[in-house]
């Protein structure tokens, strides 16, 4: 495979691909005209040349070559995961065929039930990289961002992007495996450039905009339907952190109790507690901290169990003499 | 780059008429018209209460039929043709005792038109009963093998007018015309692997480790042979024919070489298999060649199939958040 920066800008997989960042900037624009005073900030060297983002820009140049050479190839794909659960249905309940419904009405539903399950395991994945333990060791990665930019998606620690590598193959392969065993090849996807039509549409609504300083927020009613920009950047505040862990719905955030809307929240600060940040400056900290810190977990753990051990047989002892 | 090579790739095989009009004439309407022309020679043969002849004519009407059900895909171009392969044939799809209803309307005088009043006691399978178990010269026999011969023959010309009258849908989308057409043969080759092949040698679920040699197709009349082989041809003539587009050719357009050489071969492997085999050897080693190899070609046409939906093949940006 070859390992090419602007393929990132070039692929409408990506999120950075030229016409969403096209779109968010076009959002963008109209934004800072109806509230120019916050552009001295977007517009100022200090937040583009910020240390934080010079960092994210340094660590997906990382990134890509990592991706390439070691995530890739590690990772099953959803093809296999599709052709596993196929099979296996097969073998249980025998040939079914479903032949009760049109192609559109099977291309109509499969494009749905894609989006929305993947929609769905992406918010549980990221709950749980902030409620387990080991995992938000990993997942501080992308939080210790001081200062936001585009680029910053790619600020993930490898393990969590091979988490959601893994949770994108085994989803879409089980809702591909399931209709491919009841519709067989009339099984096929809404798409445009080859991006579920939802995914893409969504991604136009200003995608590369969760990770900026323009506070675009879609008001109370529209919030509980879908993740604005300005809901994602709460998630990034220190103080609302368990919060808004939606991709594109944030349906799953109004059922599950996590949903915070973007009016009225105030004093949104970016990244970590101060102790915390310092884990984070470089590239090394980015790859390695979490590893350490997960040691130092463990240790203590381990610590503790054998100061307990050793009391409990001290008194032991002790009983018997 | 990419791009430019899909949308050049899809010029010319529009262009050329991809899985087209030759394909359709030559395969699809030229096997139902031999499929006729059997039914009319063996109704002479009935006629003429030539018990060899009408028999040798059922083989080769077994055999045409096949080729018919193994490309049958009208029931996707209209809706109303969906059962009417069920009124031809009832393998696993009906329950009931043919053999004893047909033994009752030999032996009692009520008119055959009124008597033999269910789709199923006109179907090949019942036929099959007449001609090798009871005396075709026997005028009753007679009648009920003209009734049911009359009775296929209808039907295959019905099938026959209604490929006439919706091949333009075939012919609109190539997309929808490929998905139907790997929709037949996946389910075509599942049936063939496990209750053609898997049910007799005892390798299917549902009769596992309990081969049984009259579980066959054409167990009477010992022709499942020479169905089995007539649907493997059926399909060398779908993915693997020199005289023009197939949908092997199709596939390699789409750079699926390697997908569909791999269904060739499985498919070449099972002709060989079953090249050997005669009635007798579903229940040994050659039986469970010949599974194995329909159970490869299997899996290659779902591999086929699922490469179709590029994103499940695809790993997608670590969409994490
Ligand atoms: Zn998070």
């Amino acid at each position: 495979m070859e390992i090419n920066p602007f393929e990132y800008l070039m692929n409408p997989h990506k999120r950075i691909y030229w016409i969403f960042l096209l779109s968010s900037l076009v959002v963008a624009f109209v934004f800072l005209k109806c509230h120019p005073k916050q552009k001295r900030i977007i517009l100022s060297k200090k937040l583009w040349l910020h240390p934080s983002n010079l960092l994210d820009y340094g660590y997906f140049i990382f990134f890509i070559f990592f991706k390439v050479m070691v995530i890739l190839p590690i990772l099953m794909s959803a093809k296999e995961v599709a052709l596993f659960v196929n099979i296996t249905l097969l073998d249980q309940y025998g040939f079914v065929r479903i032949e009760s419904f049109s192609y559109i009405q099977i291309m109509a539903l499969f494009t749905l039930s894609v989006f929305i399950l993947s929609d769905f395991t992406r918010y549980w994945l990221h709950r749980l990289l902030h409620f387990v333990p080991w995992l938000w060791e990993f997942h501080k990665v992308h939080h210790s961002a001081k200062v936001l930019n585009p680029l910053t998606f790619y600020r993930v620690h490898p393990v969590e992007s091979l988490l959601f590598g893994l949770r994108y193959s085994l989803s879409i392969g089980l809702v591909a495996g399931v209709f491919i065993f009841l519709f067989g090849s009339l099984v096929g996807i809404y798409d445009i450039l080859g991006v579920n039509l939802f995914a893409f549409m969504f991604s136009l609504l200003g995608s590369n905009l969760r990770h900026s300083h323009i506070k675009l927020g879609f008001g109370n009613i529209v919030e509980r339907f879908l993740i604005s920009p300005l809901q994602h950047q709460i998630h990034h505040s220190k103080n609302h952190v368990n919060t808004n862990f939606g991709g594109f719905l944030s349906t799953w955030d109004y059922l599950f109790g996590t949903l915070t809307l973007s009016k009225n929240t105030t004093n949104i600060k970016f990244g970590l507690e101060k102790m915390q940040m310092k884990n984070f400056q470089n590239l090394y900290g980015l790859l390695f901290s979490p590893f350490i810190a997960i040691y130092n977990q463990i240790k203590d753990k381990n610590f503790m169990l054998y100061f307990v051990t050793m009391c409990k047989l001290q008194r032991l002892k002790r009983e018997q003499q | 780059m990419r791009y430019l090579m899909a949308i050049v790739f899809l010029v010319v095989s529009i262009g050329v008429n991809a899985v087209g009009e030759k394909f359709f004439n030559q395969v699809i309407i030229a096997n139902v018209v031999s499929a006729i022309t059997n039914t009319e020679l063996l109704i002479d043969s009935i006629n003429q209460a030539n018990s060899t002849s009408a028999k040798m004519q059922f083989g080769n009407l077994v055999s045409s039929w096949k080729k018919v059900e193994t490309t049958y895909l009208l029931g996707d171009l209209n809706e109303d043709y969906l059962d009417t392969p069920r009124y031809i044939d009832i393998f696993h799809n009906n329950n009931e005792d043919i053999k004893s209803q047909l033994d009752l309307i030999i032996n009692s005088d009520d008119a055959l038109s009124s008597a033999m009043y269910k789709h199923s006691h006109k179907t090949i399978n019942a036929l099959e009963y007449i001609l090798f178990t009871k005396n075709l010269p026997h005028q009753r026999v007679k009648n009920m093998a003209l009734m049911i011969t009359k009775s296929i023959k209808s039907y295959l010309s019905e099938i026959l007018n209604g490929y006439k009258a919706h091949q333009s849908k075939f012919f609109e989308s190539e997309q929808y015309a490929s998905a139907i057409l790997l929709n037949t043969l996946v389910g075509g080759t599942y049936k063939l692997k496990e209750w053609r092949v898997g049910d007799v040698a005892g390798l299917s679920k549902k009769f596992k480790n309990r081969p049984n040699n009259h579980r066959a197709e054409y167990a009477i009349s010992g022709n499942s042979m020479n169905a089995i082989k007539a649907i493997l041809a059926t399909q060398a003539q779908v993915i693997n024919s020199p005289d023009y587009q197939d949908f092997g050719d199709i596939a390699r357009q789409f750079k699926a070489s390697k997908e569909i050489n791999q269904a060739i071969s499985a498919l070449n492997d099972s002709i060989v298999n079953a090249s050997s085999m005669s009635e007798f050897d579903f229940i040994n080693n050659k039986g469970k060649r010949l599974y194995q190899s329909t159970n490869r070609l299997m899996k290659s046409y779902y591999i086929s199939l699922m490469d179709r939906l590029g994103f499940v093949s695809k790993v997608l940006d670590a969409d994490g958040d």
